[in-house]
């Protein structure tokens, strides 16, 4: 029997997730790029421009585009939300998203302030698109678990931290940069990074740990209770920052809710199931201590810079995360959508993409992240090596990808009755 | 509590993956006789699994919403795939192809995961909210129905 159709009815073409996965790595090799014609010096301080425009590679370019791109792939399975347009869809966001991050981050490293006018009206077009959508799918859900719980609240974090960045860019654009700037801007961040990434990333994982690893499920009270109480300790944050209240206080309730987490989260791991030997895995149980020590080091270490927090919030916990979730996406989707359309001689998800690629790719990220967490305490010269193995890192990550789109493309382009009539 | 069409199923899932785990368990150290013996039991067990819904459960459910192409087609169609990737994974048993049964058992798990994520959060509660008071003679039917 044929399985024409199969499924497919749901999930956006596989060209819908890829272009988002396909564009990180490559936002992930200009960022590595800066080290080398900026110096570190103004790299690593948060408050210059080369800085804000790095970042902006990062948290736009690599960031938003994957889960983006995951988003659009996970929402009809995890939600039932079918979105009814995607490849319109999927053009409006990406390009926006794409041309926003790249006139945005330019014009903070090359000081052009031309190009914020354009990268941030992008970026609005990009995150009001994709927020909007979402929004009027995800709220409209009648079956509640957990992971739509999160799905809502990172909806909610989401149009904050796009509202306070617009602002931001506006503060940049008119030059006008009050005495509240910095609240704003450490709001924009903590709803950004908390309530945008780990919201959606806890979620996720409520689902995806349990059932793909045939490992325990969190307790109730993590599912239910903690991305609720993190986005309220993100409204709390906000409104001690304009009362000029120690957040000391609620620096600990971040890390306690992210630390317990964590904790829950490795031990699934640890006692799944399924022992089968599984690269993802290693990018998860990186992933999960990276964001158990980088909470430990914000609540315990005083911070000169953030340069090594930033390291290991973002690379350590965010990419590695991220990385290991298109490891299994893209195999998945690659066969899938092959084995839907009929057709009967494929490659297996494991023959997708070489796993020992996957494993170099691991082991360079990782020394890179390594590299980088050491040049504070050595010396910059450390960063210069590190940024070296994050480009490598991210050139190997786009040709994995890239090797199974390949794979995909080559047969997808065959006639699948075409198996019958080879001898 | 009485038990409901979507406690029950959900638990039989449950019940399901921990085969699947244990087979790939035996694959893994290649003990070939059990790995088979395993394969059997997961293969009766989804079989069972699929034949609960396709003739009890989802016709119930047709029959009270009068949906017919509409979720439980979806449903159906998906069993047929997986039915599909169980059959070959069966062919790479019988081989001793260790690689390939993994390439594909990790697709199935893929499959079957997201497959019960649709019925778990979406149609099994839809029934019971359709089914009502009559859940429970549906789930009795269930458990009824020979292996």
């Amino acid at each position: 029997m044929f399985n024409q159709g199969l499924s497919l009815d749901q999930a956006p073409p596989i060209s819908v997730p890829f272009r988002f996965f396909i564009t990180a790595p490559l936002f992930g090799i200009a960022l590595g790029l800066l080290f080398f014609f900026f110096p570190t010096d103004l790299l690593i301080n948060r408050y210059s421009s080369v800085a804000i425009g790095g970042i902006h590679l990062f948290t736009l370019g690599i960031l938003s585009m994957i889960i983006f791109g995951a988003m659009q792939q996970m929402m009809p399975v995890l939600a039932g939300a079918v979105i009814k347009k995607p490849v319109l869809f999927a053009n409006v966001v990406h390009t926006s998203l794409t041309l926003g991050t790249l006139f945005f981050s330019a014009s903070f490293i090359f000081e052009i302030k031309a190009l914020l006018h354009v990268g941030a009206s992008l970026l609005a077009i990009a995150f009001l698109t994709f927020f909007a959508v979402l929004a009027y799918l995800i709220f409209k859900v009648k079956f509640l678990t957990s992971t739509v719980n999160a799905m809502k609240l990172f909806t909610v974090a989401g149009i904050i931290t796009s509202m306070l960045g617009l602002y931001l860019a506006y503060s940049h654009i008119s030059n006008e940069i009050g005495s509240l700037h910095y609240n704003f801007m450490y709001l924009h961040i903590l709803f950004g990074l908390f309530g945008f990434a780990t919201i959606l990333i806890m979620g996720v994982s409520f689902q995806v740990i349990p059932m793909f690893y045939v490992a325990l499920d969190f307790p109730k009270f993590i599912q239910n209770k903690i991305p609720l109480f993190v986005l309220t300790v993100l409204v709390v944050f906000g409104m001690f920052l304009f009362l000029e209240l120690d957040t000391y206080v609620l620096k600990v309730l971040f890390s306690v809710f992210f630390v317990l987490f964590c904790v829950h989260g490795l031990n699934s791991l640890n006692k799944r199931r399924r022992p089968v030997f599984d690269v993802t895995l290693w990018y998860w149980k990186l992933s999960l201590t990276f964001l158990l020590l980088s909470m430990l080091n914000w609540l315990f270490v005083p911070q000169d810079s953030y340069f090594l927090l930033a390291i290991m919030f973002g690379l350590g916990f965010l990419y590695s995360l991220l990385q290991g979730m298109i490891y299994k996406i893209i195999p998945f989707l690659a066969w899938f959508h092959l084995n839907s359309k009929g057709h009967m001689i494929i490659p297996t998800m494991r023959e997708m993409i070489n796993e020992d690629m996957i494993k170099l790719h691991f082991f360079i990220y990782t020394a890179s992240v390594f590299f980088f967490m050491i040049s504070p305490f050595l010396s910059n010269f450390f960063v210069i090596i590190a940024a070296l193995l994050f480009i490598i890192s991210n050139i190997l990550f786009l040709m994995n990808c890239i090797m199974a789109a390949n794979k995909y493309t080559q047969i997808a382009k065959t006639n699948p009755l075409d198996a019958f009539t080879q001898v | 509590m009485a038990e409901t069409i979507s406690s029950f199923l959900t638990k039989d899932h449950r019940a399901c993956d921990e085969v699947f785990a244990q087979m790939e368990n035996e694959v893994a150290s290649e003990n070939w006789a059990n790995a088979n013996k395993k394969f059997e039991e997961f293969r009766g067990d989804l079989e069972h699994h699929f034949n609960m819904e396709e003739q009890v459960m989802f016709p119930a459910f047709e029959q009270q919403t009068g949906m017919m192409g509409g979720p439980t087609a979806m449903m159906r169609m998906e069993h047929e795939q997986m039915r599909n990737v169980v059959e070959q994974m069966k062919k790479d048993l019988d081989e001793k192809n260790k690689n390939h049964f993994f390439g594909l058992s990790e697709s199935l798990m893929m499959i079957i995961q997201q497959h019960n994520m649709k019925e778990e959060q979406m149609l099994y509660a839809m029934a019971d909210n359709h089914l009502g008071a009559s859940s429970a003679q549906v789930v009795q039917k269930m458990k009824e129905l020979e292996r």
